[in-house]
This record gives C-alpha cells, sequence and structure tokens, in this order.
C-alpha cells in the first residue's frame, strides 16, 4: 500500500514566500499531502491562505516553532499518516529530495535533509554553531549527524507520537539526541538548500548565541535529567 | 567553620541537586527553566565544596562574614528570577486573555453561521412536511 506523508509547513509572517512554496508544491507534487502551520502570523499570511484555498490550521496567538510544528505533528497522527515531513515556508527546502527520504525511511525513524553528506562544511559562523552541535551530539549519542540543525526532518508513526505528546519537544537537535538515546534510528540523506530568497532570517547574532547555549545545554545536562520516552509502545501502528 | 557545619552544607547542596533533578524528570519541566535551577543548584554545590570561594569573594568586597556573601549572591539571583517570573507571568496572563478572546469571537461567529444554516433547515423541514 501507498505510505501516506504529510507535509508540515510552519509559517509565522511568511506572506512573501508561502505562495511559491505551496503553489510548487501543488503543481509539481500533488502526491503529497501537505498543512500550513499559521503561526499567528501578523501579515497577510492567513488572508492568502484562505484566498488560495489553502489547508492551513490558524493558530490563535503565536506560540513559537515548537508547538507550531508539535501541532502539525499531532495533526498527522491523529489522522492517520504514515509520515510527518517538517518543511520550512521559506524556500530554503527543496521538495525534490522528498522521494529520496521516503525510500530512507524503510530503514530508519527519523530521516534528516542533510546539506554535508559527502561534502564538506563549508567554514564559517553558522558552521562553528553546526560542528558543535555535531560534536555534542556525537558525545552524547555516540552516533555522528553531519547536519543537525537542518530543519528538513522526516518522522515516522513512532516519532511522530513522541514529538506530538510530550512537552518542550522542540523540532531541533536537542529533541533528536533524546530521540536517539530513546532508541530511535536517524539517517541522514543527502540534499541541497536554497537561499532564502526573501523575508528576514529567524537568527540573529545573539538569538544565535542563546540558540547555541540552549542546545548544548540540553544535549550535554538536561538529557540526562529527562526521562527516554518509550517508542516501542505497542498503539503506533 | 566546624566539619559538621561544612558536612551539613555539602550533603544539603548536593540532596538539592538530587532533589532538582528528579523533579525536572517527573514534570517535565521545559528545559530552559530547568537549565536555570541545574545550574542554582551546582552553584550552590560548588560552594558548599569550596568556602574558599566565598571567604575570598566576601575579603574583595569588603563583606564582614563569607555568609553574609552567600546570602547576598543568593537573594540577587532569587530576585532576579523572581522579577522574571514575574515578567513571564504578565506575558502569560496577557496571552491567555487574547486566547479567550479569540475563542469568545469564533464561537459568535460560528453560532452567526449555525444560525443561518438553522433557518434554512427549518424551512426544509417545513417543505418536506
Amino acid at each position: 500500500m501507498e505510505k501516506r506523508l504529510l507535509i508540515v509547513i510552519p509559517a509565522y509572517n511568511e506572506a512573501e514566500n508561502i505562495e511559491r512554496v505551496v503553489d510548487h508544491l501543488i503543481a509539481n507534487y500533488p502526491q503529497y499531502d501537505y498543512v500550513i502551520i499559521n503561526d499567528g502570523s501578523r501579515d497577510r499570511t492567513e488572508t492568502i491562505c484562505r484566498e488560495k484555498g489553502y489547508r492551513y490550521i490558524n493558530m490563535p496567538i503565536n506560540v513559537g516553532l515548537t508547538d507550531g510544528v508539535q501541532t502539525g505533528m499531532m495533526y498527522a497522527y491523529e489522522n492517520q499518516y504514515d509520515y510527518a515531513l517538517q518543511f520550512d515556508g521559506d524556500g530554503q527546502h527543496d521538495p525534490l529530495y522528498i522521494g529520496d527520504m521516503l525510500r530512507a525511511m524503510d530503514a530508519c525513524d527519523i530521516c534528516v535533509a542533510s546539506r554535508f553528506v559527502g561534502q564538506k562544511k563549508p567554514k564559517g559562523m553558522r558552521m562553528l554553531g553546526s560542528n558543535i552541535i555535531q560534536f555534542t551530539l556525537k558525545l552524547t549519542t555516540g552516533k555522528t549527524i553531519k547536519d543537525p540543525t537542518s530543519g528538513m526532518r522526516m518522522f515516522n508513526r513512532v516519532t511522530m507520537r513522541a514529538m506530538a505528546e510530550n512537552a518542550d519537544y522542540g523540532p531541533e537537535p536537542d529533541t533528536l539526541a533524546h530521540l536517539i538515546r530513546s532508541g530511535a534510528v536517524v539517517k541522514e540523506v543527502p540534499v541541497q538548500m536554497h537561499e532564502r530568497v526573501a523575508g528576514e532570517s529567524y537568527l540573529s547574532f545573539s538569538r544565535s548565541i542563546r540558540y547555541m547555549t540552549h542546545m548544548c545545554f540540553s544535549i550535554l545536562f538536561i538529557q540526562w535529567c529527562r526521562k527516554k520516552v518509550d517508542l516501542k509502545r505497542g498503539d503506533a501502528k | 567553620m566546624s566539619l559538621v557545619l561544612r558536612i551539613a552544607l555539602i550533603a544539603v547542596s548536593f540532596l538539592v541537586i538530587v532533589f532538582v533533578i528528579k523533579k525536572i524528570r517527573r514534570t517535565q519541566l521545559y528545559i530552559d527553566d530547568a537549565i536555570y535551577w541545574i545550574v542554582f543548584s551546582v552553584i550552590l554545590f560548588v560552594l558548599s565544596l569550596f568556602p574558599q570561594i566565598a571567604i575570598y569573594a566576601s575579603e574583595l568586597f569588603g563583606i564582614e562574614s563569607p555568609a553574609n556573601f552567600v546570602f547576598l549572591l543568593i537573594i540577587f539571583v532569587v530576585l532576579i528570577k523572581l522579577f522574571n517570573l514575574s515578567i513571564e507571568l504578565s506575558v502569560q496572563k496577557h496571552r491567555l486573555n487574547r486566547l479567550v478572546q479569540k475563542l469568545a469571537l469564533m464561537k459568535v461567529e460560528g453560532e452567526d453561521t449555525l444560525n443561518q444554516e438553522s433557518k434554512c433547515e427549518s424551512t426544509d423541514f417545513q417543505l418536506k412536511k
């Protein structure tokens, strides 16, 4: 039987990008379902979604990426999707690679779209951050994930449920670390990513520093204080 | 400082760490909040292990007793936390009210459309009769 995939597109003030991204999906990849999570945007994101007849969930207030993506995971889980894909609404991610990711899912629980499989990381501040997180992941889980900060990740039923049920399961590397420690198998698929075309990136310098301290602390220390999730609980089918 | 007091301090601050970690495990405390309490309890533990830190710092600032330095430090840190909590509480209040308002508005909208639908239904009903 054909596996069903839901593409979860969190969107906060993405009026400039959302149309291009979603129209591309609809026109060229009609075999995949999608849902936009409009996270209390202040711009025209909601109007666009309504007028264009997109399938979207409207958050009444801004809840942040963590809870936004979590809503998408809940939706995917409740609607019996086999896989859920976290996909940026700003056009950085290319749906071209979804097929590869789906094939990889046969042998893993989480598939990460990785920019650095089979090619070297370029140098720079961002990559320094990526390297530090990769190192902490290696240290705590023993697994190498070359692109831990990649925001394009696919989850199967089991990990989807873990993402949907638990508090503070951000779509971030620390959750990845936690799921690996709980027994999830993670695979990487090589992809290319685009530069953001319009709009402002979420990560400013001070935000990046905050993000890095949070991630390192969370991966290195908090993981040991967190209960492992029971991935083998029977009712995930 | 007497040996008994030192042992007591070390034991108590170690218990605080264990207590904090256990509670975090059970209640699924948000990571941001957990980071604060873990750092706090570890600082307490380090201070009890090496009272020289407190002694040195109190001499540096001209505080008479090292214990006063410890009190000062803890009160300061706790005050900042209290202030942040107060801010966070305000934000939460605002968000909760917003949410309730939106819910109320949604209900009105829903009832408006419902009323129209039920009117249509009742005429259908009459026609069928």
